[in-house]
């Protein structure tokens, strides 16, 4: 349970950027959320709403991209979502697929009033 | 009308920046720092505990910081060993993050260090996601806990750079199967390095100790200017 800090660090990095953009008001935040990344969505959004809760970011959107597992087969560049990590490559059948996406825990964007 | 600002950046910036700068300042003494990851109870104190005492006894110099969400009784365990054993007591906090280790490090003197231990708190999710400044996670999975993790947990082993199968001895009384818990971590990273150990029978730790005595001589070799 570690989304309340992951919370805290979304919010002060979002502050961080609206003051760089002239303090303007922050309305929505994006986040991709890989998922692997070992962020439980539902106690992210939960803690993101304790987070702002009377401050001046109080009613500001979560917005939660939620990125699947993604592999690229490193023979015929066909790229897939493998069942249990499984790195066969469903279209040519070549092991060795290397994972490009799925572990990623980031800001993507900020709307400001 | 709201403006929409594309920001990339991870959302542990803050973190990291921390992590990185502890990087340095390991690099800078030539500290090798090994952050060990596991499931509560899978052996990372009585790992440690045994490395410590075959250290002891070369010119190796090491010190360990212990991550616990109550008690001291881990930092207890390693201080009998004559290195410097600092206990991080999270106090809830499932995981540590890179400041809890700035901290830590204001009390342990850098300085004349081979390796920094860090024994993170039991989670094979939360520690995943927090660089520490270390130069690799190690994690420990032990046989009595089942060869299922590696793909319930893929973010520990994607991250892992050696995993040990622990508690090895065990094997022959349990259905856990070797293979399918390397192969298994392997699909998930595919470099991931495996040893495997046991505190109590055989093979013992000499592949762990050996793995610890390359990574330091690789990070020294790295970090000696190359002659011309």
């Amino acid at each position: 349970m570690h989304e309340l800090s992951i919370a805290q660090s979304i919010v002060d990095s979002a502050r961080e950027h609206a003051a760089l953009n002239g303090g303007r008001r922050i309305v929505r935040i994006g986040v991709r959320v890989g998922e692997i990344s070992g962020v439980a969505v539902e106690a992210l959004e939960f803690c993101f709403g304790m987070t702002v809760q009377d401050t001046d970011m109080d009613g500001a959107a979560l917005e939660l991209e939620r990125i699947p597992v993604r592999f690229r087969c490193s023979c015929c560049a066909h790229e897939f979502h493998p069942v249990e990590f499984l790195g066969q490559c469903p279209t040519c059948g070549s092991d060795g697929a290397t994972m490009i996406a799925g572990d990623e825990l980031g800001l993507s964007f900020l709307e400001l009033e | 009308m709201a403006e929409r600002v594309e920001v990339r950046q991870s959302v542990l910036k803050e973190n990291d920046r921390i992590a990185g700068e502890l990087r340095e300042a390991l690099a800078a003494r030539q500290i090798l720092c090994l952050n060990l990851i596991s499931s509560p109870g899978a052996g990372k104190t009585s790992i440690l505990e045994s490395t410590l005492d075959a250290i002891r006894g070369t010119s190796r110099r090491v010190a360990v910081l212990t991550g616990d969400i109550q008690t001291e009784r881990d930092a207890d365990r390693l201080r009998r060993f004559g290195f410097p054993a600092l206990q991080i007591t999270t106090g809830g906090t499932c995981h540590l993050d890179a400041s809890m280790v700035r901290r830590a490090l204001e009390e342990i003197p850098l300085d004349g260090l081979d390796v920094l231990f860090i024994e993170n708190v039991g989670n094979l999710v939360c520690p995943a996601s927090y660089d520490l400044g270390e130069d690799a996670k190690v994690v420990v999975l032990s046989v009595p806990e089942g060869d299922d993790k590696p793909l319930k947990y893929p973010g520990i082993f994607r991250r892992a750079r050696l995993m040990l199968l622990h508690k090895i001895d065990l094997l022959p009384h349990t259905r856990f199967s070797r293979d399918a818990a390397v192969a298994d971590a392997r699909r998930v990273n595919p470099e991931i390095e495996v040893l495997e150990t046991s505190c109590v029978a055989e093979p013992g730790l000499g592949a762990w100790l050996r793995w610890i005595e390359e990574r330091l001589e690789e990070k020294r070799q790295a970090g000696r200017p190359a002659r011309v």
